[in-house]
């Protein structure tokens, strides 16, 4: 045992999970720090930083390449967090996917991300990184995948900015899982949900179209919109002819998005549209998970 | 259906050596320890209140002793006097106590002398050892023996007999010696062991 590890004892810090110990919660593992939360977009980088009480700070947006933002102004936002330790959603350049018939053996969950060939089989490819969330009723799975290299230079640009990382999530897929949590809350079969799940996450867009509980369509895509929201009609625009009747809209973003109910209700006319946005959702969600 | 949504999937690549967190119930060592400080610190803090205490207690009590020391010291030599006076006086009372019967014997003695004689010393010794007997030594400041008769006469007169008579008559001095026994009159069929002649 040597003296750190005392002083870790003695100061109780060993009682607490490391700081990149990805199995605890942001709160637990930074209980009284200050910390910042990033989100990694194309041309975007935003970031809002979270007090010591847990307080969310305002959401800032700066829209270049992340690299240089960050080799701009790392020195004012590492202020903003006690030894440089930042959480990071990466919203660019990754793949949400409806698959069908995947392992949902006991810990597959866990084991896609030692293994992710054991549970993905043919449809794993080498270099990527994988999360899964399975629908309970049916066989259909939601499949998430990203470049590993895509991580890596996530992780790279960070450190040479002098930041530590904490966790690397992908908002849109927190959002999409949080939101399937608030619609679908009765277990078993006797009240099947349908809604068209639409969710907006710094410029990204994933809809998800839920029929008496079966997923049957998916579309995402990344570095749709900025400030203009046109763009998010137009992807959603096609999926009216192909929605049941009955089937009404819940909306999810991580920041409440001015108009967009508006907007939806132009182009999918007749929907009774649910918003779960709020303020500093994604950064609420991260901090509580 | 039923969907847990409180899942972050983290694609950070983890650090080796990561740690779990020790358990909570582990923290009753860093707990004690800090306890432990606090009571040893609050004993030391007790300790040194007492010590110094005791230390004071000591010192007044040290002081009292030899105080009372000094006090006892005062009162033995007081008692050493009184002792002292005790014994003179107890020696007073028995030397006047013992020399009572020899009074009227003084007495006559004395009331012997004539006008023109004098005695210049006159010692009455009783031996221990022989307690009815008395050693007279008188010495008589005359040039005549008629004084020394008359003297041995009103001796005779107080039921004393004189064994061992030594006279030496010296210019105007006259020394007398011999041994007294007393004549008990109530016991006259008793004869009285004469002295042993020297």
């Amino acid at each position: 045992m040597s003296r750190i590890d005392i002083k870790a004892v003695l100061n109780f810090s060993a009682f607490r999970p490391e700081p990149d110990d990805s199995t605890a919660s942001w709160r637990r593992r930074f209980p009284v720090m200050r910390t910042l939360f990033f989100g990694f977009g194309r041309n975007a980088l935003s970031w809002r930083s979270i007090e010591r009480t847990g307080k969310i700070d305002a959401l800032e947006v700066a829209r270049a390449d992340p690299k240089e933002i960050l080799s701009q102004t790392s020195a004012r936002l590492k202020e903003l967090t006690e030894n440089g330790w930042c959480s990071v959603s990466v919203n660019t350049r990754y793949v949400i996917s409806l698959e069908t018939n995947l392992s949902r053996r006991v810990g597959s969950e866990e084991l896609l991300k030692t293994n992710p060939r054991a549970v993905l089989g043919g449809r794993y490819e080498r270099g990527k990184q994988y999360a899964l969330t399975h629908n309970p009723e049916t066989n259909s799975s939601i499949l998430f995948s990203c470049e590993e290299e895509q991580t890596r230079r996530v992780e790279t640009i960070f450190r040479e900015a002098g930041f530590q990382i904490g966790r690397i999530a992908c908002g849109t897929y927190v959002l999409l899982r949080h939101a399937l949590g608030l619609v679908n809350t009765t277990k078993g079969s006797e009240q099947p949900v349908s809604t068209f799940l639409i969710v907006c996450c710094e410029g990204a867009v994933c809809a998800l179209v839920q029929d008496q509980d079966r997923w049957l369509e998916l579309r995402s895509r990344t570095d749709v919109y900025e400030d203009d929201l046109a763009p998010i009609t137009d992807l959603l625009a096609p999926f009216q002819a192909r929605l049941a009747p009955q089937i009404g809209i819940t909306l999810i973003a991580d920041e409440p998005l001015p108009g967009i109910t508006e907007r939806l209700a132009a182009v999918l006319p007749n929907r009774p549209i649910n918003d779960l946005s709020q303020p500093g959702l994604l950064a609420s969600l991260m901090l509580q998970n | 259906m039923q969907i847990s949504g409180r899942k972050i999937d983290d694609f950070k690549f983890d650090r080796k050596g990561i740690t779990p967190p020790l358990p909570i119930l582990l923290r009753l060592v860093p707990l004690l320890f800090y306890c432990s400080i606090a009571v040893t610190i609050i004993l030391s803090v007790i300790y040194l209140i007492e010590y110094r205490l005791s230390v004071q207690k000591r010192d007044s009590h040290t002081a009292q002793a030899e105080s009372l020391a000094a006090e006892t010291q005062e009162a033995l030599k007081h008692c050493t006097g009184l002792e002292s006076q005790i014994k003179i006086a107890t020696d007073i009372e028995s030397w006047v106590s013992g020399s009572r019967p020899l009074q009227p014997l003084i007495v006559e003695i004395a009331r012997s002398m004539g006008p023109r004689a004098t005695i210049v010393d006159l010692r009455l010794d009783r031996d221990p050892n022989a307690p009815a007997q008395l050693k007279l030594a008188i010495k008589l400041g005359t040039d005549s023996t008629k004084q020394l008769d008359f003297t041995l006469e009103k001796i005779a007169g107080q039921k004393y007999r004189a064994f061992s008579p030594q006279q030496t008559l010296g210019r105007n001095e006259l020394d007398y010696i011999a041994t007294l026994v007393w004549q008990d009159p109530s016991a006259r069929s008793v004869q009285p062991s004469p002295p042993n002649e020297q």
